[in-house]
């Protein structure tokens, strides 16, 4: 036997012994990895040889992301990955309900108008308690409306029409508004946060670098126990959980590096749950062992923009004025198909959008008279008559103006990138040209916040960019296309006096159905006026184990909402159970690997070794190499 | 003489580090305007974008911002996060014994596996080991480090699950005993260490193998043969610790240099260190945080550098006669 022989003999000797060795962390290992491979059931914990894993009665859901919280600061948290975690730890003065997203008891149990609606009175339940054993009370609620209402940055938005909140009693919330305003009952989106903590830390400290003690005091079902940055964050139950406690005892959020990890995590066992799923993998993840995925509406959308800024609201606005002929972006409309835009650079995972409001808004969604189907002969037909015609370049044009335009899309939005190519394909037919612009997400911002003279000067013609509102208030969505919002959130800068006096007027209407009514005329105006095509109503895609969580019913709003109300409410978290016997825990390898490499390593140093004794002595010629 | 030369090995690094300050103000700088990155709410009124830039001392002129950020940094006070609002330093001391075990494991395991490629190579010179083992390394030296981590994770996580996908420890879980937790991190270590490895091996392994081949045939080796030496310990004894010289040196600033290449097998393995860090920080546009790792990768490679120096000095006699 040569020297190399014996020494590759040894190493699969010592290897082969190692794994068997190992034999049962390795049967722990493939267990739950087994799952995915041949679909038999986790059969709980595997605690493998080295660990001591959760035990098997303790039941932990687990979800992956990509992307964890910054912060668990309320006051300057800004990433939506905040609120999945929020929305477990505290309640809301009046919640969203899962089955409909309407008002549901949160913090208050019940609540009254006012004849004149400009003053609700919230009744606080008796006996409330935070997980550190203290009473909330009405203070609790009106230190929040007021600081973190006042100076969070996302939460100041909701409480610009309050005037005055008054606590008569521990179990009494008066709030004062300017003017009638829905939204304190329907989308008071302002996490009620104990006093007697947030209340002790100066307001600087609550906008800078402030963390909150853990655990972190909350009056949800779980609180937040653990919070190790880019690694794991341990929710578990509140003791003083007022409702029926929750399947799970603990909820962990556990980041990995990206996206395909997390995804790869679910196949492999290691997570029971993902949030959000790359359009990209969501067919394939649905064709996996134990894996369901879930698409789901959301409060938001893609839209293609236009400029539309007044010439006495931005005078040194740049842009081609054919873009705010109405004609041209009707025509515009029905060229674009917008099925095929979800086909294609969503793969069939958005849905069709018509206007701009999504159909999520159950209680306030009607398929809008003018939706503009795809009919590029219409569109053509349009154009004819409004005396566009085609030049040698088959673009069309009038009076000197041609409708040429810049199409900007964000460089970091890929399915955008796709549907502004498709949708510059598509109005080729009808003689449009657009000329797609990829750039960075700050140098579009930079474009349409640009300002000269004191006044807005937006630099684009169109652009595709989105939106994403409230779960149940509409207002938002509404409130980008009013004339007030240029020089804020507006970003095409449209002014409709009609539509603003429209706006105003539903914040204020209490009543679902006569709210509907005006929120359709405002739908329809800018259906007719276009200053966004919204062409895609974005999706929630999500996937979780079927081994490890029995059914699922989608929840907020009951149907077509999605696995657990992210965001939203606890609820949804509240209503998962793990599968009998398959308590989510451990996964992964045991140390079979581990083992494996530590024979290998043994069998290569004996190798070595026993050839070196074999070649003692042996004094064979050098050969030196040229 | 040596006292001479290391002043000026130093005053060199010192320099090098004063240009690298200066560098890195200015680039983050350069940019763009740090405000509208930090108002990342649009709409976002004049007064709080005043009250931000006043927050971070961007309201002062850019003399002296200078002077505070040289002031800060030599207290090692690298700024607050804008993303998680914590001292950048906190989260660089964090993160960094990741990356140190991670690219020091796998430095090592390549200089030691590159060195014994390289040995075995140039002593089986135009051998099918050679050509084996050249083609090997040249493999892994052109493949993109991502693509190595990526097939590690199909093969041995996924394909035959023995060894976990990511992460530096499994999640969630209590150790009984440290040298539990320890053995779950060895664990976690294979992959992103036989990746990190693999992605270094190529160019210790050419280095060893030219260096050998210059070596073996230098005519003191002939004359060590001559006097009745066995081959072994010709090899062992005289050939490889003159070969070894531009290996260790390489190591040393490799060591420095690899902290930053390591982002992508970091963002692979979901390994949390600095290069996770610093990936996260430039798709968050967190600039202290950048402008902090970057310094830490900067000081990391200067000193590397200077440690190789001293390092030649001490292994390589010519410098110090010089």
């Amino acid at each position: 036997m040569t020297k190399g022989a014996v020494t590759v003999v040894l190493v699969l000797v010592a290897f082969g012994l190692a794994l068997v060795a190992t034999g049962a962390s390795g049967q722990d290992g493939t267990t739950a990895d087994g799952t995915t491979a041949d679909g038999t059931t986790a059969d709980g914990t595997t605690a493998d040889a080295t660990t001591a894993a959760p035990s098997n009665d303790e039941n932990v859901l687990r979800i992956g992301w990509a992307q964890d919280p910054d912060t668990l600061n309320p006051f300057v948290g800004q990433n939506e990955e905040d609120y999945t975690v929020w929305a477990l730890n505290w309640d809301l003065p009046i919640n969203f309900s899962p089955k409909t997203l309407g008002p549901a008891p949160g913090i208050a149990e019940s609540w009254e108008v006012s004849d004149d609606r400009k003053t609700v009175t919230m009744k606080l339940a008796p006996d409330m308690k935070w997980s550190d054993g203290k009473p909330i009370t009405s203070k609790d609620v009106k230190w929040s409306l007021d600081e973190l209402g006042g100076h969070g940055v996302l939460f100041a938005g909701y409480t610009s029409s309050i005037t005055r909140i008054e606590t008569p009693d521990p179990e009494t919330v008066v709030i004062h508004t300017k003017r009638p305003d829905a939204r304190v009952i329907g989308g008071l989106f302002v996490y009620v946060l104990p006093e007697h903590i947030w209340g002790k830390v100066p307001l600087k400290q609550l906008k800078g670098q402030y963390q909150p003690d853990l655990p972190i005091v909350g009056s949800g079902p779980y609180v937040v126990t653990e919070y190790e940055r880019r690694k794991i964050i341990t929710m578990e139950r509140n003791p003083n959980w007022r409702g029926e406690p929750g399947a799970y005892d603990k909820v962990q959020f556990i980041k990995y590096g990206n996206q395909d990890a997390v995804e790869r995590a679910l196949d492999l066992g290691e997570i029971d749950l993902v949030r959000e799923v790359e359009s990209s993998s969501y067919a394939r993840l649905g064709e996996q062992d134990n894996v369901s995925t879930r698409r789901s509406q959301t409060p938001a959308y893609t839209q293609l923009s236009f400029n539309m800024c007044p010439e006495r609201l931005c005078p040194d606005a740049q842009f081609n004025p054919a873009v705010q002929d109405r004609t041209v972006r009707q025509a515009i409309a029905y060229a674009v198909d917008r099925n095929k835009l979800n086909e294609i650079a969503t793969r069939g995972t958005s849905f069709v959008a018509n206007g701009i409001l999504p159909s999520y808004y159950k209680s306030f969604y009607e398929t809008p008279e003018q939706t503009y189907p795809y009919d590029p002969d219409q569109a053509n037909q349009m154009l004819d008559d409004a005396g566009w015609e085609l030049n040698d370049d088959g673009v069309r044009e009038k009076n000197g103006e041609t409708l040429s335009f810049d199409l900007y899309v964000r460089s970091e939005s890929p399915f955008t990138v796709q549907m502004a190519k498709l949708i510059a394909e598509m109005t080729q037919d009808i003689g449009v040209e657009f000329n797609v612009q990829v750039v960075s997400t700050d140098k579009l911002y930079d474009l349409t916040v640009r300002s000269e003279n004191g006044k807005p000067a937006p630099d684009f013609d169109t652009f595709i960019w989105g939106w994403g509102g409230d779960p149940y208030d509409p207002s938002f969505l509404l409130s980008i296309l009013t004339t007030g919002e240029i020089g804020g959130s507006s970003d095409s800068f449209y002014s409709n006096a009609e539509y603003d006096k429209l706006y105003r007027e539903q914040t204020g209407i209490f009543d679902t159905e006569e709210r509907k009514a005006v929120i359709q005329r405002m739908v329809a105006i800018t259906q007719r006026d276009l200053p966004y095509l919204v062409l895609t109503e974005d999706p929630q895609l999500q996937a979780y184990r079927t081994d490890r969580i029995q059914a699922i019913k989608p929840v907020c709003p009951e149907e077509t909402g999605d696995l657990f109300c992210d965001q939203v409410s606890y609820d949804g978290v509240l209503a998962l159970e793990p599968v009998a016997g398959a308590s989510s825990g451990e996964t992964g390898s045991g140390n079979a690997g581990l083992a494996g490499l530590i024979g290998l390593i043994v069998g290569f140093v004996g190798g070595v070794i026993v050839t070196r004794m074999r070649s003692r002595g042996q004094n064979e010629p050098l050969e030196i190499p040229e | 003489m040596t006292g001479r030369w290391l002043f000026t090995k130093v005053g060199a690094a010192v320099l090098t580090l004063i240009f690298v300050l200066i560098f890195n103000f200015f680039l983050f700088r350069a940019i763009g305007d740090p405000t509208t990155q930090l108002a990342r709410l649009p709409g976002a009124t004049d007064k709080e974008i005043e009250q931000l830039k006043s927050d971070y001392g961007l309201d002062k002129p850019l003399l002296g911002q200078f002077a505070d950020y040289v002031g800060d940094t030599a207290s090692l006070d690298l700024g607050i996060s804008q993303n998680t609002r914590e001292p950048v330093w906190n989260e660089i001391v964090d993160a960094l014994p990741w990356t140190l075990l991670l690219v020091g494991t796998g430095t090592l395991l390549a200089t030691l596996i590159g060195a014994w490629m390289g040995v075995r190579a140039a002593t089986k010179r135009g051998t099918k080991t050679d050509d084996g083992l050249l083609g090997f390394s040249l493999f892994t030296y052109a493949a993109p480090e991502y693509w190595i981590g990526i097939i590690l994770i199909l093969l041995f996580a996924v394909a035959w699950p023995i060894f976990p996908a990511g992460q530096q420890a499994t999640p969630g879980v209590e150790f009984a005993s440290w040298f539990d937790e320890a053995l779950d991190v060895v664990d976690h270590l294979i992959l992103p260490a036989t990746a990190m490895t693999l992605m270094l091996l190529g160019q210790y392994f050419l280095i060893m193998r030219s260096s050998m081949v210059d070596v073996l045939t230098e005519d003191f080796i002939t004359v060590k043969r001559a006097t009745g030496l066995s081959r072994e310990r010709v090899i062992n004894r005289h050939a490889v610790p003159n070969a070894l010289l531009p290996l260790v040196t390489l190591s040393a600033i490799q060591f420095g240099a690899v902290a930053g290449g390591a982002i992508t097998i970091e963002t692979v393995f979901s390994w949390p260190g600095l290069g996770e860090l610093s990936f996260n920080a430039i798709n968050d546009k967190d600039f202290p945080m950048l402008q902090g790792t970057f310094l830490v990768f900067s000081v990391g490679v200067i000193f590397a550098n200077l440690l190789a120096d001293i390092l030649y000095f001490y292994l390589d006699p010519r410098v110090q006669s010089r």
